[in-house]
């Protein structure tokens, strides 16, 4: 009933957030395009007769080829679910934070931390529903008749994997934003991490360890043993179980530091 | 009620808060006067269950904040202005401090028309003076019509009609019942509103009782401030 009440609120705030909704709505955009944008490239060579230069041929991969977009979002997503209670306001209005107003009307600190976990879950998985079939359409659309036919069941089954990799980046973020209080340093770097260069990834060429990495864990959750980056990853289910004890361990280390400290 | 208990609070080597002791009564406007950080916030931040007490207790009707049941309905607190995202509009932010207290939504018009926001409802916080920002705070305190009101520095940045107008509001508040605790670091307007002071410089309650035992022995409240808090003007 309390947490009902908790999470009530917490949904309120993340939709009503307008941070939320821009980088919700800008990784849909960002999505389809390059899902456009990689179809074309196969469309152009399937009309050229040049099929060696593209890996692929499937709507399905040029569509889950725009997977780290997503990622961004859900980083996004789960950092700002926390960062935005600890934004100053401006002197000009009493330089408060929202964290204050957030714990004075919910004292119990693990249920706001895990009405905010669940929040983020529904807002990425909000945001797979409306980005990976856009992506696919598209991407079908463009390269046209000539798509090599793939079951509905394997596609849903790695558009799950994709939605599952994007929120369980999200738990990541949203707990070690909680431990770092800010939204700074963690979007630099998760973003980073996500988009430019994988730190894992470059760790795994010294080391097979780097694969129980958390990003790298769950990346076969998307990703074809055919992309060469993933060679030696641990296969979906392990993977996918190996980053949500990452992302669930993560998020208890952040709740007992909440819960403890002066907010 | 809220009772405060030898309160102390020390960061590292530096105490912030010894031995605070004083109640809030209800029918009573108490008001915590101390300059800026003599330890007013640290302590309704404690009572608040933000931050944690080194030693002793601060008590709403018996139990700490953190084990209210309904604490919108037992306390209304406004800290640091609003609380308020500064990208929320101000209805939005009203709204989900409802439903967190699971205070029906047709309150949040009503507070908004209480403390004269309802033409500033869909308008982003970030645009509101200080002014709007302390209204919006009250508003949100009064959202669970609460026992008890506790108010960081409720008059700072209003208008001349804004500070008669919370005094008036506070005043009333007391009068049906109701415990207000606010602090402040301007003796003016308190001499106005309080009932009870309790005067807090350095860490340490120097004076506590009514206003007119407080003040005895000096010309006026501000001496007694000065004299009290062993301090020239900040």
């Amino acid at each position: 009933m309390r947490f009902a009440r908790i999470l009530h609120a917490e949904l309120r705030k993340a939709l009503t957030l307008p941070a939320t909704l821009v980088a919700a709505g800008t990784s849909v955009a960002a999505s389809v395009a390059l899902a456009a944008y990689n179809a074309g490239g196969v469309r152009a060579a399937i009309d050229s007769g040049r099929l060696d230069t593209v890996g692929y041929t499937s709507p399905v991969e040029a569509a889950l080829s725009a997977t780290p977009l997503g990622t961004v979002g859900a980083v996004i997503l789960g950092v700002v679910a926390i960062s935005s209670e600890y934004a100053v306001n401006s002197t000009d209005a009493g330089g408060g934070r929202q964290v204050a107003a957030t714990l004075a009307a919910a004292p119990g600190r693990v249920a706001v931390l895990g009405a905010k976990a669940i929040t983020v879950v529904l807002l990425v998985a909000a945001m797979a529903a409306v980005a990976l079939p856009a992506s696919l359409a598209t991407a079908r659309h463009i390269i046209g008749s000539e798509a090599p036919a793939e079951p509905v069941g394997t596609i849903a089954l790695r558009a799950a994997g994709v939605a599952l990799y994007w929120a369980l980046t999200a738990l990541l973020a949203l707990g070690i934003a909680t431990l770092a209080r800010s939204g700074t340093l963690p979007l630099v770097v998760l973003i980073a991490n996500s988009s430019v260069v994988s730190f894992s990834f470059l760790l795994s060429n010294l080391t097979p360890l780097a694969y129980y990495l958390p990003d790298l864990a769950g990346m076969r959750l998307f990703a074809q043993e055919s992309w060469a980056m993933v060679d030696d990853a641990l296969d979906p289910v392990t993977g996918g179980l190996v980053m949500g004890a990452w992302a669930l361990g993560l998020l208890v280390v952040a709740g007992f530091a909440f819960a403890r400290r002066d907010a | 009620m809220i009772s405060i208990d030898r309160l102390s609070k020390r960061h590292g080597a530096r105490t912030v808060l010894s031995d605070v002791t004083f109640d809030a009564q209800p029918g009573r406007v108490t008001a915590f006067l101390g300059p800026n950080g003599a330890g007013k916030s640290s302590t309704l931040r404690i009572l608040l269950g933000l931050d944690r007490a080194t030693s002793g207790s601060a008590l709403v009707d018996g139990v700490p904040y953190r084990a209210l049941r309904h604490p919108a309905r037992a306390v209304g607190a406004m800290l640091d202005g609003s609380g308020a995202h500064r990208s929320r509009t101000a209805r939005n932010h009203l709204a989900w401090v409802a439903a967190a207290g699971g205070i029906p939504r047709r309150r949040v018009d009503e507070v908004l028309a209480e403390v004269g926001l309802w033409e500033a409802r869909r308008a982003r916080v970030s645009t509101f003076s200080l002014g709007m920002g302390q209204r919006l705070g009250l508003a949100a305190a009064l959202l669970g019509e609460p026992a008890a009101l506790v108010l960081d520095e409720p008059v700072n940045g209003l208008d001349p009609e804004g500070i008669r107008w919370i005094r008036r509001l506070l005043r009333g508040y007391a009068d049906d019942g109701g415990t207000v605790l606010l602090s402040s670091h301007l003796m003016g307007e308190v001499a106005e509103i309080a009932d009870d002071l309790v005067v807090i410089a350095g860490g340490r309650v120097v004076r506590s009782g009514p206003l007119s035992e407080v003040s005895a022995g000096y010309d006026n409240l501000e001496d007694a401030f000065f004299g009290l808090t062993g301090g020239s003007a900040r």
